[in-house]
């Protein structure tokens, strides 16, 4: 993979420190991402993201965020309403990646205007599958409007 | 008195001409007074009629008032008796309000005890599952040929808890699910599971007989044919020829849904256990399963306000039957 897709931030909001480990191994197993930050509550994520630098400059937005639903502090449906309420930064791609199943999960996902719902399946194969897909479509095949031309992606350092 | 007046007037009468007038204008009087005395008599006969009368009005007045106070009385114990009624209802429609919310607020529970389920429980069994995994790839070298065997037995073991937990979930979800009542082409609903069955069971003969349709909600109702008719062909695989017939009857107010095997059957006096929730009578060697599938149907059947059985003998087969109301009333 080439070194622009490797520097971009993935910014992982998951509790579970053994479903972060399978997720991040195989993102970089599979060579599509190598920065990825890993806060573990809502809270944590809305500061990454909502956070000022010391020079008042905004932080660089991260080029994908993989959201668990059921985190402590702040819930993953209230961290995704802040993101795709705010004009800096509702056109970051979010994806909820979840146990949950359930319909008025995915509903109310979709209704806050999530870009896609993945279930973790416990299936160790079918997790691997799903969280590769997920990244190469995310990372590789979809033009996001952001870090497209112009973004100087590379020069950014994660946390 | 008129014996004097007639002395006194003797001289007068005897002297003049006039005495006959004045015998006749006595003896006038003299009637006159004796029409008086039967007046005063019929006068006082009327009064004493008068006051008897008013006597029996008095009575009569008495009973009237009387039969008005009873009147007064059987409405006020009425009213007393409704206001009773109005009382018992109210405190019934409080209870059964607060039995309501009682309810819902154990369904609520339940619903989030089942969600926590689904989030909670998953988690850790990938956990075990891909670090098992990951011990088996990364380190396959450092294990020796005892070891190897054992993560796949935990890996498996995963797997089978993670399906418990779905058709756990699944069974939770049926409770929950709104169901909407509409005609069913029963026909047409059955030949698609056959249909979808056959594809998989290529070995096994289904028999439709006549399928009579019903109310019912199409969804859960086509759910109830899945898992009484994969029952079917799971159960009878293990004969040479198995065969499944499939029919209804219509009886006073139900129809009767009919499925009938010729595999493995089970023991009657296992019948009771048969629709509970991960209750199996084979062995999972014996035949795949969690034992969710009949639980599912007897709760779709029974929100349907219908019930379901079962018959058999142990190598003859087993008949399952399901009836769900019949006519558009419900």
């Amino acid at each position: 993979m080439n070194k622009k897709l490797l520097a971009a931030v993935v910014l992982m909001v998951e509790d579970s420190a053994t479903d972060a480990e399978l997720c991040i191994r195989t993102l970089k197993k599979q060579g599509l991402a190598n920065n990825i930050v890993w806060v573990k509550d809502g809270a944590e994520a809305l500061e990454y993201l909502f956070r000022t630098d010391s020079d008042d400059q905004a932080r660089e937005l991260p080029k994908l965020v993989l959201l668990d639903l059921h985190l402590p502090k702040v819930s993953g449906l209230e961290v995704l309403h802040k993101i795709k309420t705010n004009d800096r930064t509702k056109l970051v791609p979010v994806v909820i990646l979840t146990s949950s199943k359930e319909d008025r999960d995915i509903i109310e996902g979709y209704n806050l205007g999530v870009n896609s719902y993945l279930s973790k399946p416990v299936a160790f194969e079918d997790f691997i599958t799903t969280v590769t897909q997920m990244g190469l479509y995310w990372l590789v095949v979809n033009h996001s409007p952001l870090h497209e031309a112009g973004t100087p992606d590379d020069t950014q350092h994660a946390t | 008195v008129p014996e004097t007046l007639i002395k006194e007037a003797d001289p007068l009468l005897s002297s003049g001409a006039h005495s006959r007038a004045i015998l006749n204008i006595l003896a006038d009087l003299t009637d006159d007074q004796a029409w008086m005395h039967d007046t005063h008599k019929a006068v006082v006969n009327v009064l004493s009629d008068f006051s008897e009368e008013k006597d029996r009005l008095q009575l009569t007045q008495r009973a009237v008032l009387n039969f008005l106070q009873d009147v007064e009385d059987e409405r006020a114990q009425r009213e007393r008796a409704e206001a009773e009624v109005r009382q018992i209802n109210a405190n019934l429609e409080e209870r059964v309000t607060q039995r309501t919310l009682q309810l819902e607020s154990a369904n609520k529970e339940l619903e989030g005890f089942s969600y926590s389920v689904a989030h909670d429980l998953r988690t850790p069994l990938r956990a075990i599952q891909g670090f098992s995994r990951i011990l088996k790839e990364d380190h396959a070298e450092s294990l020796d040929d005892e070891a190897l065997p054992l993560l796949g037995i935990i890996v498996d073991a995963t797997n089978k808890m993670s399906q418990l937990i779905d058709d756990m979930l699944a069974f939770s979800r049926i409770g929950r699910l709104g169901i909407t009542l509409r005609q069913i082409n029963m026909r047409e609903l059955v030949d698609g599971v056959v249909a979808e069955l056959t594809r998989e069971a290529t070995a096994t003969t289904l028999e439709l007989g006549s399928l009579a349709n019903a109310f019912g909600d199409t969804g859960t109702i086509r759910q109830v044919w899945v898992n009484l008719l994969g029952n079917a062909v799971k159960y009878s695989s293990k004969n040479d020829n198995p065969v499944v017939q499939i029919d209804s009857n219509i009886e006073q107010n139900e129809i009767i849904y009919r499925i009938k095997d010729n595999g493995v059957g089970f023991d009657m006096q296992y019948a009771h256990k048969l629709f509970g929730v991960f209750q199996r009578l084979h062995g999972a060697d014996e035949f795949s399963g969690t034992g969710i599938g009949l639980a599912i149907v007897k709760r779709i059947v029974e929100r349907h306000r219908g019930r379901v059985w079962a018959e058999s003998v142990v190598g003859k087969g087993s008949t399952f039957y399901f009836t769900l109301p019949s006519g558009t009333s419900q």
